[in-house]
């Protein structure tokens, strides 16, 4: 497989190298220090730990000092890293060049944000660095250190460690969205591979010999920054690619299988139910999630609220009702907003009290409705949103009745 | 709720009465909550229906009505009319069909009647959620924009330009005239003389009701019949954009001319002496019929339907027009040899057949050829080869002039997506209806007139652009007041994350982005109420004013009960 990436590799596939002697982080540490000093970069928005605590937030930096707390790869994912660069440019862009370093999974939260026009992205660049995963929020909170360390290891098993949130070990889009090169098959996963691609520049840490990393970009933005930096030249990125491709082939069957039985667990309202017993209808999930985009939420919202009256006379026609009201219902509600932007990054699922597998549930659906479309969030900004646009040949599986006169056993299970 | 709905099944003749069971009908609803009266009539839309259901609405203090009988279509505005009358804000009114839905559809009576109470119901459901909409009035503007300057806007422009009636002519070119324009002489019953399209240029030079734009164009046009908002965008480099308002648009783009192609048959460009009629105009009224040698031609072929075969349709006008060529060209000098080659004669108007004749007597050949007609280098000369009957034969000419088919001008069909009017298949306007509708489009107060339309001579495009100011002069009276669509979408502020979805999605233009609040807007005046936007916003911020969550919800939820 692959033969087409290499075919083409002289088309912006060529990178530099970073030195990476004192380690990965350090490495990109430097280059942004570097970048900054050079005035490349007005300012850096990075994870860093808040000092003497083992908290991790979000930094808009110019000082290139306060670099040396930051990593590109904290152990855990607090804040989404879209969500957080939405807060920066709703309202507007920044009018100075400013670098987002972020996982993949956050850089296609905002572009989905971007989409929807909740970021504005025009001095952003986003950098993406290939991610190991990221490990469960309460894991940390228990026991930081250990933690931290175990996150470490995944830095050389790359997808089958076991640590890792369990949605990151069924990731396979850990890694840069390129530049559109070669249509995707139907047997091998998606290639990662985008008109527009939603990083403008990636840091390649998969397939190198530990002393360095590769920087890759993937627009005219992210090659001019690089342009401008003095760094050696490196037209081979066959390691990083081949090894990439490997990972995401074997992820991408992870995927699917946890997506079969993710919709055997949930399959009906019963089993459905079941997954989401234990919610406490916090809305942690959607307070969390970067792409929930509606002003105000329709279950937080006065609609919902009734009369005693109308509570007891559904208590009767049903036997019972149960309070929080309509917790499943919100689940779906959001489900059906979310399921063609989902990026499964899993801040649902790290922000819930209950350790219900929200993330899990939500990416199964997610995919399954995503191909529907062909879509893929987050992956090409020229993409644009499936219901924001119409084509005539889509979604026929819904409209013309399948051969035969009946209507399959599963279609009818699932409109219980 | 604590509504009073009255609900009245009209018989309509036997149409009703004889397919549905209504005593079974009011049996069933009139013991339904907040259904205060369910009564039969006979004819509820004839004058008698009308009195009963208005005293009936006082008498029975109703705070909504539901009508059972025919399609919306045919008397939703009566009743509206009724209800107002009687004091019940219109819009707390629900038609339901059981005639086209139910009656007529379904043979058996019983399941008729179950069909009916079912639907009616539903509307039962759906109405004790309406609430009363007040309908809004707005100036209309009397002005006019006329896009294209030829000969149909020219006579549009100057019907229509009046004491309280402005036009705003625009034109494409640095020069109002149009092909019309550029003709050297008109036919005989045109007025023969080109001072009658330059009369019309000075006359609308001259009106100050009419501003003229020339090298300009339509760049944005939103709105609908008597509030049109309009761009004006000039072809100069420096000079902005002008916004205008008017209340109707005539577009008047003419035609451009079929081009047969360098490599074709016809040895357009790669032979000398082979011209188009235009560029035969352009020799005549210079007076300077020359060959490429300076010299006069002696014999002339004139070759017909240039892109009929290709286009599938004729142009009308080139017979005349290349008889009226041959004609010169015998006034010109006797002894010129003129030969016309034609697939099929067009001579439809009254005084065609004498001119005709008269060319023949002249001593014009006419020869009826096939397609297959080639032009060929032949020395100095050209030779013309053609299918006569099935046999080959050919002439050889100092001269062929070419009559290229008419086909839809350049912009045509952006112009059609500005305005949301439709394209035939031959690229040109589209009318409503070609023979009982032919200036309307689907847009209330857009036009078409002349060559825009599809191939048309002077008389038939001056008919079509007085027409057209006609229906505007009738429906756009100055002072009077235009009433927008009443059943328009509202966004609540408070829940849109002004994504802007809406506004790709809006047919109208309708909305707008307002950066300040970071919301979209919506203007009322042109919204139509198609609910478009309703359906795409992803945050549920937009909701039809009549077509409500509630309302829908109750209706489908008793419909398929």
């Amino acid at each position: 497989m692959n033969s087409t990436h290499k075919d083409d590799k002289s088309e912006g596939m060529a990178g530099k190298i970073l030195p990476a002697e004192d380690g990965i982080t350090s490495a990109i540490i430097t280059f942004l220090k570097k970048s900054l000093e050079e005035k490349q970069l007005e300012a850096v928005m990075i994870p860093s730990k808040i000092p003497d605590t083992e908290a991790w937030t979000w930094l808009l930096l110019q000082d290139e000092s306060l670099l040396a707390s930051c990593n590109p790869l904290p152990p855990v994912m607090t804040v989404q890293g879209g969500k957080a660069l939405s807060n920066v440019t709703k309202h507007g862009d920044l009018h100075e060049k400013v670098a987002a370093v972020m996982r993949p999974c956050e850089v296609q939260a905002a572009v989905e944000l971007l989409k929807l026009k909740q970021i504005d992205l025009d001095n952003i660049y986003l950098i993406s660095v290939d991610c190991p995963g990221a490990m469960p929020l309460q894991d940390y909170m228990a026991d930081p250190e250990k933690t931290a360390k175990a996150f470490e290891e995944a830095f050389s098993t790359w997808g089958e460690n076991e640590s890792v949130r369990p949605i990151c070990q069924i990731c396979h889009q850990f890694s840069l969205p390129l530049p559109q090169q070669s249509a995707p098959s139907d047997n091998s996963p998606p290639k990662n591979e985008a008109k527009f691609p939603a990083a403008d520049l990636h840091i390649g840490l998969i397939g190198g010999d530990g002393t360095n990393v590769f920087l890759i970009p993937a627009t005219a933005k992210g090659q001019d920054l690089l342009d401008k930096l003095d760094l050696s030249a490196e037209d081979s990125m066959v390691n990083w690619e081949s090894k990439v491709e490997e990972i995401r082939e074997r992820k991408f069957n992870k995927r699917k299988a946890a997506d079969a039985e993710w919709k055997a667990k949930t399959e009906g309202v019963d089993n459905l139910a079941a997954v989401f017993d234990d919610c406490i209808n916090c809305h942690n999930c959607k307070s969390a999630c970067p792409v929930c985009y509606c002003q105000q939420c329709y279950f937080d919202s006065q609609l919902l609220q009734f009369s005693p009256e109308s509570y007891l006379g559904r208590a009767e026609k049903r036997g019972s009702l149960r309070f929080p009201l309509d917790t499943l219902l919100f689940h779906v509600g959001r489900m059906s907003h979310m399921a063609l932007s989902c990026v499964s990054c899993g801040a649902c699922e790290d922000a819930c009290p209950m350790s219900i597998p929200v993330g899990q549930v939500f990416t199964m659906m997610g995919n399954k409705t995503q191909d529907y479309f062909a879509y893929t969030p987050g992956l090409d900004r020229n993409e644009p949103l499936p219901l924001q646009i119409f084509k005539e040949d889509e979604f026929g599986e819904v409209e013309t009745p399948r051969e035969g006169a009946e209507a399959p056993a599963e279609e009818t299970e699932k409109n219980v | 709720m604590n509504g009073q709905i009255g609900v009245y099944v009209c018989e309509c003749g036997p149409n009703i009465k004889d397919r549905i069971d209504i005593d079974k009908v009011l049996e069933d609803i009139s013991s339904l909550e907040n259904v205060k009266v369910a009564k039969r009539f006979p004819l509820l839309c004839s004058n008698d229906g009308k009195k009963f259901l208005e005293e009936e609405i006082v008498k029975e203090e109703l705070t909504h009505l539901v009508v059972a009988a025919c399609s919306p279509r045919e008397h939703e505005q009566t009743f509206m009319t009724v209800c107002k009358q009687a004091g019940l804000n219109p819009y707390l009114f629900q038609l339901i069909n059981i005639r086209e839905q139910c009656a007529w559809m379904i043979p058996d009576k019983e399941q008729a009647t179950a069909k009916a109470i079912q639907y009616i119901r539903a509307g039962i459901q759906r109405v004790a959620f309406h609430r009363p909409l007040e309908p809004k009035e707005i100036d209309s503007i009397p002005d006019v924009c006329v896009i294209g300057g030829g000969i149909s806007g020219l006579e549009t422009s100057l019907s229509l330009a009046g004491k309280d009636r402005r036009v705003y002519l625009v034109e494409k070119t640095d020069s109002l005239g149009g092909m019309a324009g550029k003709l050297s002489k008109l036919l005989p019953y045109q007025g023969s003389e080109l001072s009658s399209v330059e009369a019309k240029i000075k006359q609308a030079q001259d009106n100050a009701n009419i501003e003229i734009f020339t090298s300009s164009e339509v760049s944005d046009v939103r709105g609908f019949l008597g509030n049109f908002d309009i761009t004006i965008s000039s072809h100069g480099e420096s000079s902005e954009a002008r916004k205008i308002q008017a209340g109707a648009v005539v577009v008047a783009t003419g035609f451009g001319l079929y081009d047969p192609g360098n490599d074709s048959q016809y040895g357009l460009g790669q032979i000398d002496n082979v011209i188009t009629a235009l560029e035969f105009e352009e020799m005549l009224g210079k007076d300077k019929l020359l060959l490429k040698s300076g010299k006069p031609p002696k014999s002339v072929a004139l070759i017909h339907c240039i892109g009929r075969k290709e286009l599938g349709y004729c142009s009308k006008v080139c017979c005349l027009y290349s008889i009226k060529f041959a004609h010169r060209l015998k006034d010109m000098s006797s002894d010129m040899d003129v030969t016309e080659l034609y697939m099929d004669l067009c001579l439809p108007h009254k005084s065609d057949q004498a001119y005709f004749d008269e060319a023949k007597e002249k001593g014009i050949r006419f020869i009826r050829s096939g397609e297959d007609v080639f032009v060929k280098n032949k020395g100095t000369q050209i030779e013309v080869e053609y299918d006569r009957d099935g046999q080959k034969d050919s002439i050889t000419v100092d001269m062929v002039v070419l009559a290229p088919a008419m086909v839809p001008s350049e912009g045509t069909t952006s112009l059609a997506e500005m305005l949301n009017i439709p394209l035939d298949k031959t690229g040109f306007f589209k009318e409503i209806h070609e023979i009982l509708d032919p200036i309307s489009t689907p847009i209330e107060g857009v036009y078409i007139a002349g060559c825009a339309v599809g191939p048309r001579n002077i008389p038939e495009s001056i008919v079509q652009s007085q027409a057209a100011s006609g229906k505007i002069l009738s429906s756009l009276i100055p002072g009077k007041k235009i009433k927008p669509e009443v059943k328009v979408s509202e966004i609540r502020e408070d829940f849109c994350t002004g994504c802007q979805t809406c506004l790709s999605i809006c047919f109208y233009g309708a909305i707008s982005y307002d950066p300040i609040k970071d919301v979209s807007v919506v203007n009322e005046v042109i919204c139509r109420g198609c609910g478009s936007c309703v359906g795409s916003c992803p945050s549920g911020a937009i909701r039809s004013k009549h077509f409500t969550y509630p309302q829908l919800y109750r209706e489908v939820l008793e419909a398929l009960r």
